[in-house]
């Protein structure tokens, strides 16, 4: 079967059939579609040099994006080792503290050190690991400080390509010696497209030390390291830290600071800029994780609270309101590093003087455990020694104690307290030798302390899950932390800034964070 | 009357020549055209992607450089940033390290300070003096510069006339800082301003060190 006829080239281009030429022009058989093949050929090679444009931005585009994101993602598994880590820290502080750092979960000890598996996570195959050690201990509180080292990993998809950092190369970009290298990306991201640059220069620990060529897995990929350091939170700092409801102090109250350590307090350093003491009478802090408060009185120092709409009044408050500072008080239990108590006194249900039988240090007390508390309790010291002591009463307080100077006194009370301002008698003047801890219940009931007058107190209130009232117009030197303060006397409230390297750990915060970048 | 088929005929008219001839100039006007465009296309695209990496390496230096900072002040047309950056591991230009060189390229212990505050420091080793760094980011014609204890490094550099903004915040308890870079694309077309604001990337980053308790 023949194929149909094909019109001829001048036909196309002319549009007069071939018919109608019959009788001028003869008909060429082998002409075809040139026409055709020449616009097919031509939209060919546009596309070709449209497909090449694209394909030469993108990819290098692409491999730069890629570089850019793993370096950022390095960071944040850097980071998030680090998160690991610190919630291991933490957990030191709680009554768990056993738990912390456990096999279970992939962590090795040796000595103070702590040294965590690799944890893979993500889409892109992040990887991190921490090493955890403590390096210091405060000689006041005995409290540990930890350095944790977290080195984040991010996989470079892709080929192992240059990125578009070009316009910058002027010296060596890819050698395995890091010092070594030139500028733009690189000097920036130090992409390990097939050694690791950190082991070959710096060591794996990075301290010079066994410098090796290594090799890295998934190669190419970039790393990031970093170091934090986790400082102890203690309790006491802020003159009135409160989780809930604040109402006070009266319209003619105050509340300022000064520090122990550098002298005895003055009431007029607080309106004289010009004291070297000054600084240290601006810390009257009032922190409220609410967003209601009723503030009056002065304050000499920060007022915190948690989306409150507290606004700055001249004659009120003298430092910043920072109305976005939210927080959270753990409840309290008592701490388990307490030595066995003493076998007597087992109450103080008649006026008892006890001398500790050894000086004993803040993390090693003479304790006593009571079991009621309505008398007074006179504290002497052993010898001339500072003495330290803990007391634990198992139901409420409401009689009086009487710290002689040379002691420190912890005193945690299972129950309530009831009791007037005089009958707290602390004969050091020191807020800090005479700390209040209330246990928090564990059966969820109330719990209150309940200060009346007359009188006048130094001394210290850790309670978190306990409402605080205060009556009558005391002069208090001191700190009191509580779920919530209620206090309508013309208070003069002096905050000790010593008090910040006393009383257990509570919690951790992250105190340095450095990188580094080799 | 019909003419007799010639079977051999091969040639073109001269009217099929010069049509074609036209076509074929249309053709190649048109492919050369289009590579022109093609080409300042790819230039303008390349041109854009690399000035917009830039970009993002003056973001991510000075991001990574604030996260770690201890201090951050801005010049007040918001282009030169000063930061005081703790030097964390030992350099042989640092008094310690010429003193021993054994500790250059050691990383520092921190020293905490219990008398007056927790600051935590990295000190030059033996001594109660804080190492740290001064780096300063400013702008030298087309280029971006960043200059840390002066030594120089050319962190960006385009005839895109690449512009960085920074603006430090500090608050109670924590300080932030904003960036954004903006560039003038070669190839513009309408309101400069307008291209200029269409290029900007923008970024904001805590200090880690200034964080709220």
């Amino acid at each position: 079967m023949n194929a149909p006829e094909q019109p001829s080239f001048l036909s196309l281009i002319s549009g007069i059939s071939d018919a109608d030429k019959s009788m001028k022009v003869s008909f060429i058989p082998n002409e075809r579609g040139n026409v055709l093949l020449c616009a097919v050929c031509t939209i060919f090679i546009i596309s070709l040099i449209a497909a090449n444009v694209l394909l030469n931005c993108t990819t290098r585009y692409n491999q730069a994006s890629n570089q850019v994101r793993s370096w950022n993602e390095a960071l944040y598994a850097a980071e998030s080792g680090a998160d690991i880590a610190f919630n291991q820290v933490r957990i030191l502080a709680t009554s768990n503290s056993l738990n912390a750092f456990s096999t279970s979960n992939g962590w090795t000890t040796s000595g103070t050190t702590y040294t965590s598996g690799t944890t893979t996570f993500g889409t892109n195959g992040l990887r991190t690991s921490e090493t955890v050690d403590l390096f210091y201990t405060d000689p006041t509180s005995g409290n540990a400080w930890y350095r944790i080292r977290s080195k984040g990993t991010s996989p470079l998809q892709g080929l192992k390509r240059t990125g578009m950092d070009d316009r910058l190369s002027n010296g060596n970009r890819f050698v395995a010696n890091g010092s070594t290298r030139g500028d733009g990306d690189t000097l920036l991201r130090k992409i390990d497209f097939k050694y690791d640059h950190f082991t070959a220069t710096y060591g794996p620990t990075g301290d010079g030390t066994n410098k090796a060529i290594v090799a890295v897995s998934p190669a190419p990929q970039l790393n990031r390291r970093i170091e934090l350091i986790v400082a102890p939170i203690t309790p006491f700092e802020a003159a009135i830290k409160v989780s809930g409801n604040f109402y006070g102090l009266g319209s003619a109250a105050y509340i300022d600071s000064y520090r122990s350590s550098v002298g005895p307090y003055d009431p007029t350093v607080k309106t004289k800029p010009s004291d070297y003491r000054y600084a240290d009478s601006q810390s009257g802090t009032v922190e409220i994780d609410n967003s209601t408060a009723t503030i009056m009185g002065d304050i000499y120092g920060n007022l915190y609270t948690n989306g409150g709409t507290a606004t700055k009044k001249t004659l009120n408050v003298h430092g910043t309101i920072d109305n976005n500072v939210p927080f959270t008080l753990d409840s309290f239990s008592i701490p388990s590093y307490l030595p066995t108590p003493q076998a007597s006194p087992t109450r103080v249900n008649a006026n008892t003087t006890v001398t500790p039988p050894a000086a004993g240090t803040a993390r090693a007390p003479t304790v006593y455990l009571l079991s009621s508390f309505d008398k007074t309790l006179t504290i002497n010291q052993n010898g001339s020694s500072d003495t330290y002591v803990a007391i634990h009463l198992t139901s409420d307080f409401t009689g009086a104690i009487d710290v002689k100077p040379g002691v420190h006194v912890q005193f945690f009370i299972n129950g309530n307290v009831d009791v007037k301002a005089r009958d707290i008698i602390n004969e050091t003047g020191y807020a800090g030798n005479l700390q209040f801890y209330s246990i928090s219940p564990t059966d969820g009931s109330s719990q209150h302390i309940n200060i009346n007058s007359p009188g006048n107190f130094v001394a210290t209130f850790y309670a978190p899950s306990a409402d605080f009232t205060m009556n009558g117009n005391p002069d208090v030197t001191g700190a009191i932390i509580a779920k919530s303060f209620y206090g309508n006397g013309n208070t003069s409230w002096h905050y000790d800034r010593s008090l910040d390297f006393l009383g257990d750990v509570t919690d951790y915060r992250i105190a340095s964070y450095v990188e580094d970048i080799r | 009357m019909k003419l007799t088929h010639h079977s051999h005929q091969s040639g073109f008219t001269l009217a099929e020549i010069l049509t074609a001839m036209a076509i074929a100039v249309v053709i190649f006007a048109a492919i050369i055209t289009s590579s022109l465009a093609m080409q300042k296309s790819f230039n303008a695209v390349d041109n854009y992607f690399a000035t917009h990496i830039q970009q993002i390496r003056i973001i991510d230096y000075l991001n990574r450089d604030v996260k770690r900072a201890l201090i951050v002040t801005t010049s007040a047309d918001q282009q030169t940033v000063t930061l005081t950056i703790p030097k964390y591991v030992v350099q042989s230009t640092d008094q310690d390290g010429q003193s021993n060189s054994s500790l250059i390229g050691t990383m520092r212990t921190p020293t905490i300070s219990p008398t007056s505050s927790y600051q935590v420091n990295y000190d030059y080793v033996g001594t109660t003096t804080p190492a740290t760094s001064t780096v300063v980011y400013s702008i030298n014609g087309a280029s971006i510069l960043r200059t840390e204890d002066g030594v120089v490094t050319t962190v960006a550099s385009s005839t895109d006339s690449l512009v960085p903004k920074d603006s430090d915040t500090e608050l109670t308890n924590t300080e932030y800082s904003t960036m954004s870079v903006t560039f003038l694309p070669i190839f513009t077309s309408g309101n400069v301003a307008d291209e200029r604001t269409g290029t900007t990337v923008f970024s904001l980053a805590y200090l880690r060190n200034k964080r709220r308790g």
